[in-house]
């Protein structure tokens, strides 16, 4: 799962970084095309509902996306993990 | 977002300024609808004139969007004509309490199963931030540059007595005790009146020094009291804050209701 | 086969709307109209149909349109004063094409007027009374028998158009009890439903689309603001109000020679009356007792859309007479659509003219 904010939609009104109890939305920083001040993500991958929403199976704190009045935010499917090496230089 | 089968996504996005409670709204609605399992062939919008009253044309289903004030008059006509469909109402504070404030007293007298969700954002919105029956006392707008003079309406005081049988008030920042509420409305047979208080940032704030978003939140977080913390008060004879409203059921009854599906 | 019954005028208008499969009725009481609401609140119920007082005109017939849009069939009946309140909500259905019946049993106005007298004095409002353009269809009874046969008419033709339909009556032939025969049953016409993959306000070529009532499935938003063929508000393409309201003018004036109804009496006159409602029956008791040829006499019941092309079945007519009961509202209509003179015969107070009068007139311009 993860945490998506539809720039085409969203208008900036920053409800989501006022209600997020994980601090993970952040006031953006810079105009979008439209206009728009989208807020930016911090760590999305820290939400409950990424994390545990198939564990649960169902929404456990989704204010984010009750609150934004643009139907602006929501949760996607991310393709399965898939193990990649990782070189460790010392 | 919530309920995505239920928003007619090609209309997003809507009109609705930034920041403005009434997208939360039909939110916490849709997910009440959800939830009651309600299907699109039985389940019609009504709305009237203003801000709230757009939003039926951003959900997939039967809408009806009529004149100014008239909304539950027109629901009682679906409502009675078709007791099989369910009857959800979006209104507005002027929408209700002014022009159609004589069909919110009669539909909460008869006991019309519906929904009626207003979102009172205690000004005129669409016309461009006029007072309106429940602008609080004091308050500035466009047309009380001197601060309101008119003592404000208490909505679901009114459909209390007025004989609703549910009864409930919470803000757009209340989501999920919104929704529960939204969803014990369904439920109940009768009259179900949720109202919602609403930020509008750009024309109620603009006038009250409330212009920021997060302003205004906080000044509905402030003010909203539980209705039980409130009874309690004034139990112990405690003061109570100027400017406080009730939030929670404020009523929830077995009257004898009309147009409830035989 | 038919039931003979002696009955009053706003009876049979009930009588009618019941034979025409009306089912609900949301009304206000107002004086002469409340009989209407009586009989329905008496009948309805034992049909399976819906009665309803509403808190006021404002609200009888929103809750009428609100009904018309679950599909079934509906009504509401008034007078001036109610009439007047109702206008916006008219505007509305108008607009969202919505097949309602509104019976106007006309008194005397303005205002608060003279509640138990009759009138005419509504014919221009009920064709322009709301804002904005649009078109309404509306029919004048003059008999017992014609509140039943006309209130018909207007369900079938308010299904038939998707309009707002006016049976503009008035306290004569409201309170008036005659003799009057009830059919075994009457045509109905059922609105032609919503093709499959059409838009919901997408027209054929007669200007009218099909209906697709509440609950059926097809997700229709209906909106008073300027609406695209989908439903969905368009304020502001000048384009797209111009189609809209174009069509939801000629969709009901296009078709005046199709859904013209109006009687004629001696063609080949030279003086000729011009009436609808109950004048007429002065002007038949005249003929009564004046036989003449030259005395022709065209009596509208389809009042609007107006047909001019009823003047020209009197190809010898000289002056045309116009009795009403009103200051001379129809009248204009006439003398815009003719050359020779057209003689407004107005009567207010209550009362129908005297043949006395009529023929006072009628010598004096022949």
């Amino acid at each position: 799962m993860k945490l998506v904010i539809d720039e085409d939609r969203c208008k900036g009104c920053n409800l989501c970084v006022l209600v997020c109890p994980y601090a993970i939305f952040q006031e953006g920083s810079e105009l979008n095309s439209r206009g728009v001040v989208v807020p930016v993500l911090d760590r999305p991958e820290r939400c409950t509902n990424c994390r545990l929403q198939h564990l649960y199976g169902r929404v456990l704190c989704g204010l984010c996306h009750m609150i934004c009045p643009d139907q602006a935010i929501s949760w996607i499917e991310e393709k399965p993990f898939e193990p990649h090496r990782v070189e460790v230089e010392f | 977002m919530i309920a995505p089968d239920w928003f007619r996504e090609d209309r997003l996005p809507h009109i609705y300024c930034a920041g403005c409670g009434n997208g939360t709204v039909i939110n916490c609605t849709l997910a009440a609808v959800e939830e009651m399992g309600w299907k699109r062939n039985e389940t019609v919008f009504v709305s009237g004139i203003g801000c709230s009253s757009r939003a039926p044309g951003y959900i997939l289903a039967d809408s009806l969007h009529t004149t100014h004030g008239r909304a539950l008059a027109f629901a009682t006509g679906v409502k009675l004509a078709r007791p099989d469909l369910n009857v959800v109402v979006f209104t507005g504070d002027g929408d209700l309490a002014a022009i159609g404030g004589n069909h919110f007293i009669h539909a909460c007298r008869r006991n019309m199963d519906m929904t009626v969700i207003c979102m009172n954002n205690q000004i005129y919105g669409m016309t461009g931030g006029q007072g309106s029956p429940t602008t609080p006392q004091g308050a500035f707008s466009t047309t009380t540059p001197y601060g309101s003079s008119e003592p404000a309406f208490d909505l679901a005081e009114l459909a209390v007595a007025a004989g609703a049988n549910y009864v409930a008030r919470w803000t757009s920042y209340h989501v999920k005790e919104l929704t529960k509420a939204i969803t014990t409305g369904m439920q109940t047979p009768g009259f179900a009146f949720i109202e919602v208080r609403t930020q509008c940032p750009t024309n109620f704030g603009r006038h009250n020094k409330l212009r920021q978003i997060p302003d205004m939140i906080e000044y509905l977080r402030g003010h909203a009291m539980h209705v039980k913390k409130y009874d309690r008060l004034l139990e112990e004879g405690k003061p109570i804050p100027e400017g406080t409203f009730t939030v929670g059921e404020l009523a929830r009854r077995n009257r004898p209701a009309m147009g409830v599906r035989r | 086969m038919s039931r003979v019954e002696f009955m009053q005028g706003n009876a049979a208008c009930a009588e009618g709307a019941l034979a025409a499969g009306c089912r609900f009725f949301g009304g206000y009481p107002i004086t002469p109209s409340t009989e209407i609401a009586e009989t329905m609140a008496r009948r309805l119920p034992k049909v399976g149909g819906v009665f309803i007082s509403m808190e006021d005109e404002l609200a009888s017939i929103a809750a009428v349109i609100g009904a018309a849009w679950t599909g079934t069939r509906a009504m509401t009946a008034t007078s001036g004063p109610g009439f007047s309140l109702m206008m916006e909500n008219i505007g509305y259905a108008a607009m969202t094409e919505t097949p309602c019946v509104i019976v106007n049993i006309q008194r005397g106005g303005p205002s608060t007027g003279q509640p138990t007298r009759a009138a005419q004095g509504d014919m221009l409002q009920c064709r322009f009374g709301s804002h904005g353009d649009y078109s309404t269809i509306a029919l004048t009874p003059n008999s017992v028998q014609e509140m039943f046969d006309l209130t018909v008419k207007a369900f079938n033709l308010a299904n038939r158009f998707r309009v707002p339909t006016l049976l503009m009556s008035d306290e004569i032939v409201g309170h008036m009890r005659e003799r009057m025969a009830i059919p075994d049953s009457v045509d109905i016409i059922p609105p032609a439903p919503l093709a499959e993959g059409s838009l919901p306000f997408e027209a054929g070529d007669d200007g009218v689309p099909g209906f697709a009532p509440f609950g059926s499935g097809r997700s229709i938003h209906v909106t008073g603001l300027t609406h695209d063929e989908r439903g969905y508000p368009d304020t502001t393409d000048p384009e797209a109000h111009d189609r809209l309201v174009r069509r939801l003018v000629t969709k009901v004036e296009s078709a005046r020679r199709e859904i013209a109804d109006y009687v004629v009496t001696n063609p080949d006159a030279e003086t000729v009356f011009v009436t609808y409602g109950p004048p007429s029956r002065t002007v038949e008791q005249v003929m009564h007792t004046h036989p003449d040829d030259d005395i022709g006499h065209l009596r509208l019941r389809l009042v609007w859309p107006f047909p001019e092309f009823a003047l020209q079945e009197f190809p010898n007519a000289k002056v045309f007479l116009m009795p009403e009961l009103n200051m001379g509202q129809m009248v204009r209509e006439v003398q815009r659509h003719v050359d020779q003179p057209v003689i407004s015969i107005p009567k207010i107070g209550g009362e129908l003219h005297t043949p006395a009068e009529l023929v006072r007139i009628l010598e004096a311009h022949r």
